[in-house]
């Protein structure tokens, strides 16, 4: 046995040691050498983030340069999947800070799924001041978990005109899937509603980018370089926010809709709908039960009334009989119907609202004081084919094609249609009902705007247009809209006068509809409605109508307010008319005083 | 104190320089290291500096007395560190999950780091005798060493503080085959070792241990966590490329994709930003500085001079080696801190005390 002599363990050392030597070096050139590029490259892949720059979306403003919907920064809680290192610490850890549900948050990161995971997923946006500090305070325990500050989009006057401008909010799923929106990624808005998602294409920016030095945390720790976002194009309305304001408070707690226009433009006022909606709710991620709130409410706070609820017109309807009966000649000035205050026809009697009746009525009086009877017995002069033709010819039963979406049709029944949906022959019976704008007439109050503004300019409505021009981030009108004429029939002179006349009275004339709402400083024209509504709600009363013009001589504003279960038009719809007309004439007026006083 | 002059002049100062160039290339290291910690690499440094200077003072009381009397009063040492050791289960300072510190006003130390010398001079003070007789040692011979390697070695793996047990046991086992064994001992040494992964993984080792050897035999196991640390280390050690990526420009740690990339993954910093030319240069100044403790155990005055030297040779060794292999994946993770380099008050003391009982026995090398 051979003996081990101490020399010979420091020979096994130094033998070790050699070897430790070339396993190191055979190691680092393998790792530094053989596979340095590759290892570089991922070590700058590591650090290296493209993260997106959410462009501000373009501004609303009103006629008068108002801000209507703008953008306001927000904070925005994102988990980037990459860099979560313990799943549930990450999201159970993050539900706990932001008191969200856990489930809520998986389905967020389910919906980003098809994204790679160095995609931040949106998992709340809008974080109040004390969330944020929480989060930050704890991110060490919640790795993945990032605040970003991002434009948010804000509407300064709430509710106000909420239906006109609509809201954006989170795209989903489905819309994800649909070509429109093959440029979108989770986690985008979009305009859903109103002039946010008509004019989608305009106000969205282009987002830029940016590439981001990040830690393993995923913290940007510092910009490489940036390619600054595009903000969207703003809008500027047309739509005046003073007479709106008017009009939303004049409304406040009724339901129904006002819609102003300018006659000789089509450019659109004031468009109100009670109940409304705070489209900033949308705007900041609506909470599941915000959104039943609203979804659920009977009231229907997200139907735009003005374009999408339709109501029978009632007595504003006999505008389209006396025109028409006018200018065919089947009546005139002096044509006179008795009215003992109702009108019997086949096996029942049509009451006139008036229980006494008006006596011996012509067509300025009928209108003036809204006479049933006289009307019934045009309706049956013209039958159904002309008065069809005449409402259609102004454009009642048809689309406006305002700038708005999900406008509704409306319809003036016709032989032809009721053959067609029910199969059934038209009744003169039924023509005595649509006489007075009853039975199977159902418009839009943005119609009957239409109709106020054929009458007050002669003959001539134009589409009704939120949107007066789009402008660039610079400055530069990118698009003017021009008036597009919806209908234009000549008519005679003697035919405009007599209906003009018989509006002018209505609220001009003791004994008119609404003399009450009569204005010292200025004429207004316009016509009450009284319709019965199918629902028995609230007690069955009926919606009240107004539709109005003003100056009477040289009109510049149409107006149409619709109260629901308001009554009558004369006491809840056409105070709101006054009220408009009353505020814009006066600033008028004043104006013109303070310029001749200038000239002077 | 009255310093000798013979001594001095016969101070191995290959050994010193050798040291002080890692030292200093350590520091040089930590202050890239540390600089993306929130508080700045400044307070890190001075703490590191003002253990060295306290361990400069250590190395000169212990270079006073010669290490046969240090040695003769091993026992106390050790029963010392133990007492350290049990305190740190009762009082120590819980972080990261495990106790490995106490804090004595104000200052808080790792007592294990200090039971790595202590157990070198206690096993040299048992065997030295055997060994200057070249008697192999037997089955029974061993007990007793193995008795005193273990009680330490259990009270620290269960603070837990595997990195230092292992190192201490390895310590133990490299002493005694330097001493000498039998071949029966060899025989039942050898079929321990190989029973004890078994043991080891069924019966001691903590869930996040298996994890790491798991995710060591298999980098992508688990990516998101000890898998991906590795991973992290070897990317940065790759991406240093020949020459690195320049000193403090390494991005791997300052972004924190590595953790304890000051203290036990501090090899991937200097491997990042120094590249294979640096670590060529660093890995030749550990093994001629191990190469030099063994020359110091070659040329001791006696056994007991030699067996100590070889024991501090073995632990500089073993810490250099598994330390360097986890950070570039072929060894699992484990806690070793590398000599000199890392960040440690208590690991960088515990080193300059080891240096110190190699420069005792080596200026008492020509003692008769």
């Amino acid at each position: 046995m051979k003996e081990e002599t101490p020399t010979s363990k420091f020979k096994w050392c130094n033998l070790i040691l050699i070897i430790t030597m070339t396993v190191l070096l055979i190691r680092l050139w393998d790792l530094q050498i053989m596979r340095g590029s590759e290892m570089r490259k991922l070590s700058e892949q590591n650090r290296i983030r493209v993260k997106k720059v959410i462009a501000p979306r373009g501004i609303i403003y009103d006629k008068s340069g108002r801000v209507l919907a703008d953008t306001r920064p927000s904070f925005n809680v994102y988990i980037t999947p990459e860099d979560i290192k313990d799943f549930s610490q990450t999201v159970d850890g993050l539900a706990k800070l932001l008191y969200v549900d856990r489930d809520d948050i998986i389905d967020k990161l389910k919906a980003a799924s098809r994204m790679p995971p160095s995609f931040p997923v949106k998992i709340k946006s809008d974080i109040p001041m004390d969330e944020v500090a929480r989060i930050e305070s704890h991110r060490v325990y919640i790795p993945g978990a990032s605040i970003q500050i991002e434009p948010k989009r804000n509407y300064p006057f709430g509710k106000m005109l909420a239906h006109a401008l609509g809201y954006v909010s989170e795209i989903n799923d489905e819309e994800l899937k649909a070509k429109e929106y093959k440029s979108y990624s989770p986690g985008d808005y979009v305009g859903k509603y109103g002039l946010e998602k008509n004019y989608e294409n305009y106000l969205r920016g282009a987002d830029g980018e940016k590439r981001v030095e990040v830690d393993a945390r995923g913290r940007e720790v510092r910009t490489l370089d940036i390619i600054e976002p595009t903000p969207g194009n703003s809008l500027h309305l047309n739509i005046d926010m003073d007479l709106q304001a008017i009009v939303e408070k004049a409304m406040e707690n009724k339901k129904g809709g006002c819609v102003a226009l300018d006659p000789k433009t089509g450019g659109v006022l004031v468009l109100a709908s009670r109940p409304a909606f705070d489209p900033n709710k949308f705007a900041s991620g609506i909470t599941k039960e915000d959104w039943k709130t609203i979804a659920l409410d009977k009231t229907h706070p997200l139907q735009n009334r003005v374009t999408q609820g339709r109501y029978p017109p009632g007595s504003t309807f006999k505008i389209v009989l006396a025109l028409k009966a006018l200018e065919s000649g089947i009546i005139n000035e002096r044509t006179t119907f008795i009215c003992r205050g109702g009108f019997p026809f086949g096996n029942r009697v049509f009451k006139c609202w008036k229980k006494g009746g008006h006596g011996s009525v012509a067509v300025h009086r009928g209108i003036v004081e809204s006479c049933d009877v006289f009307f019934y017995n045009v309706g049956l002069k013209l039958g159904i084919d002309r008065i069809h033709e005449m409402a259609a010819s102004i454009g009642l039963g048809k689309l406006t094609g305002i700038d708005l979406p999900g406008e509704k049709q409306g319809l003036v029944p016709s032989p032809g249609w009721k053959k067609k949906t029910y199969g059934q022959p038209w009744y003169e019976g039924e023509t005595v009902s649509v006489a007075i704008g009853q039975g199977a007439v159902w418009l839009t109050p943005i119609q009957l705007a239409q109709l106020a503004s054929f009458v007050a300019n002669d003959g001539v409505t134009f589409k009704p247009q939120l949107v007066n021009r789009i402008v660039s981030p610079e400055g530069k009108v990118i698009k003017v809209f021009e008036h597009v004429t919806n209908s234009n029939i000549k008519l005679k002179k003697e035919t405009l006068k007599l209906v003009r006349d018989g509006m002018r009275g209505v609220v001009n004339e003791p004994g008119g509809t609404a003399y009450g709402s009569r204005l010292q400083t200025v004429a207004m024209s316009g016509k009450t409605g009284t319709a019965q509504s199918a629902s028995l709600e609230k007690g069955g009363q009926d919606h009240a109508w107004f539709i109005a013009y003003a100056p009477s001589e040289e009109p510049s504003i149409a107006i149409t307010a619709l109260v629901e279960h308001g009554g009558h038009g004369s006491s809840a719809a056409a105070p709101i008319a006054k009220a408009i007309t009353e505020n814009l004439f006066r600033v008028r007026t004043e104006i013109k005083e303070a310029k001749t006083h200038e000239n002077r | 104190m009255r310093i000798d002059k013979r001594r001095l002049y016969h101070l191995d100062w290959y050994l010193i320089f050798n040291g002080l160039a890692l030292f200093g290339i350590g520091v040089m290291n930590l202050v890239s290291a540390t600089s993306s910690f929130y508080s700045g690499s400044l307070n890190f440094i001075i703490k590191q500096l003002i253990a060295f200077a306290l361990g400069l003072i250590l190395i000169i009381v212990i270079t006073h007395y010669d290490y046969r009397l240090i040695a003769h009063h091993s026992k106390w040492f050790y029963l010392g560190g133990l007492f350290f050791v049990v305190l740190v289960l009762i009082i120590g300072l819980v972080a990261g999950g495990a106790r490995r510190w106490i804090s004595i006003l104000g200052i808080s130390f790792q007592p294990s780091e200090f039971m790595k010398p202590i157990m070198v001079m206690v096993l040299a003070n048992m065997l030295y005798e055997k060994k200057r007789e070249n008697i192999p040692l037997s089955l029974r011979d061993i007990i007793k060493p193995m008795v005193w390697t273990f009680v330490p070695f259990i009270l620290i793996v269960k603070q837990p503080d595997l990195g230092t047990g292992v190192i201490i046991v390895l310590t133990s086992l490299a002493i005694l085959w330097f001493v000498g064994l039998k071949k029966s001992t060899y025989a039942v040494l050898i079929s321990f070792g190989l029973l004890t992964p078994f043991i080891a993984w069924n019966y001691l080792m903590k869930p996040y241990q298996k994890m790491r050897v798991l995710s060591f035999i298999n980098i992508d196991a688990d990516p998101a966590g000890f898998g991906y640390h590795a991973k992290q280390a070897l990317i940065a050690v790759g991406s240093g490329k020949f020459l690195g990526k320049g000193f403090m420009s390494g991005t791997q740690h300052k972004l924190q994709f590595i953790p304890e990339h000051h203290t036990d993954f501090i090899f991937t910093v200097f491997g990042e930003e120094w590249g294979f030319i640096g670590s060529v240069v660093l890995f030749a100044l550990f093994i001629s500085f191990i190469h030099r403790c063994l020359k110091v155990a070659l040329d001791a005055h006696d056994e007991l001079g030699s067996i100590i030297a070889f024991g501090v040779a073995s632990i500089i060794y073993l810490q250099f080696t598994i330390n360097v292999l986890m950070a570039i994946h072929l060894a699992p993770v484990v806690g070793i801190p590398l000599p000199l380099i890392s960040y440690g008050g208590s690991s960088l003391l515990s080193t300059l005390i080891s240096i110190g009982l190699l420069l005792n026995i080596s200026t008492r090398r020509y003692m008769f």
